[in-house]
């Protein structure tokens, strides 16, 4: 199954189960990737494989408007993307709780959802998640500017190749046809109240050198029970820079979060 | 199945994602890089492994494939690397049906 529509859009979802272990009873693993021009390929590329090869049942999917999901104009704000996995879960009939792996402002949408659906969730493990994303619209803005106050930007990029013209192209869209910045601009943080019930295990991992770093300290300030690594040496890439320690972390967790073994 | 069989099995699934106007320049070969040469989105290496499970089925485990590569190794695959591991976990299947 490739495409799931959810609240009438249509979103890319793939489903990884594992080979050697059939229908033992787990609760799905679901990874959430980050904003922008980032789409479920990251967590493909480094913890979905080893995660559903240990065992688990894995799910990625595209959020809206991005990757390989429909791109519609507006919902954008970080309660649009919890709304949409609900639906979407709801759709894949998972009615049951599910372990969440979100990739900053994923971290941020597996927040949410929990605090909005605290049921649904049997474990969460939030990278370089941001509980708050005050100054992100901007930041996107003067990047954009910088590429596109050359002189003809795309005959420049087009050398560069095809990869590089369809994921800037895809990126325009987004920006342009749609209310993704206006709807990062409105975004409200999720307030510390609403945090502090959360009360699910949760795992944080960032990176020693993030502008993130700090919401991590934060969360484990609000909920005592959370299990917070920084990684020394790297800054908010940590699922690209230190894939390999992120990995055995999640393995570690969803190992212990196992009661009948997992590995 | 024969590498040769996996492989124009493959070429068609790849001109599928990246459309036949672009794949039709290339000469998509066992050498051929997924990243270098055919310059593919790692959101398409992820719709290929998709059709190749949905084409394949059980008995080709993408995921065991996978599992043990990096990202740099997954990166830098060529195409003969997944048809070789495709006609290795199809051979014996392979076998019993001829």
């Amino acid at each position: 199954m490739a495409d799931v529509t959810a609240g009438g859009v249509r979103f890319h979802v793939q489903r990884l189960a594992p080979h050697h272990r059939p229908g033992q009873p787990e609760h799905p693993v679901v990874l959430i990737h980050g904003l922008g021009m980032d789409n479920l390929s990251s967590f493909y590329y480094t913890l979905a494989n080893p995660l559903a090869h240990a065992g688990a049942e894995v799910i990625l999917y595209d959020l809206r408007g991005h990757g390989m999901s429909e791109r519609p104009r507006t919902g954008y704000q970080v309660r649009d993307s919890v709304t949409d996995l609900a639906l979407i879960l709801d759709a894949l009939s998972i009615d049951g709780p599910v372990h969440l792996v979100g990739n900053s402002y994923g971290g941020m949408v597996a927040l949410g959802f929990a605090v909005a659906y605290p049921a649904r969730v049997a474990s969460m493990v939030p990278i370089e998640a941001n509980f708050s994303i005050a100054g992100w619209a901007e930041w996107i803005e003067t990047g954009r500017q910088k590429t596109s106050s050359e002189p003809a930007a795309q005959s420049l990029l087009a050398p560069l190749g095809r990869k590089v013209v369809r994921m800037a192209g895809a990126a325009d869209e987004l920006l342009d046809r749609t209310t993704f910045l206006a709807d990062l601009r409105a975004m409200q943080p999720i307030p510390a109240a609403e945090l502090r019930r959360l009360a699910c295990p949760v795992r944080a991992v960032h990176g020693e050198h993030s502008d993130a770093v700090d919401y991590g300290r934060h969360l484990v300030e609000l909920l005592p029970h959370c299990v917070l690594t920084v990684l020394p040496g790297c800054g908010h890439s940590v699922l690209m820079d230190a894939t390999a320690a992120l990995r055995e972390i999640v393995l570690d967790w969803f190992a212990s979060q196992t009661p009948a073994g997992f590995r | 199945m024969t590498h040769d069989q996996i492989l124009i099995e493959i070429r068609a699934m790849l001109t599928e994602i990246i459309g036949a106007e672009y794949a039709l320049g290339l000469d998509i070969g066992m050498g051929t890089s997924f990243d270098a040469d055919l310059e593919l989105e790692s959101i398409e290496f992820v719709k290929l492994s998709a059709m190749l499970t949905e084409r394949y089925g059980d008995r080709v485990d993408f995921v065991a494939f996978l599992a043990t590569k990096e990202l740099n190794e997954i990166i830098d695959m060529t195409v003969g690397e997944v048809v070789t591991y495709l006609a290795d976990r199809l051979a014996p299947a392979g076998a019993l049906d001829g």
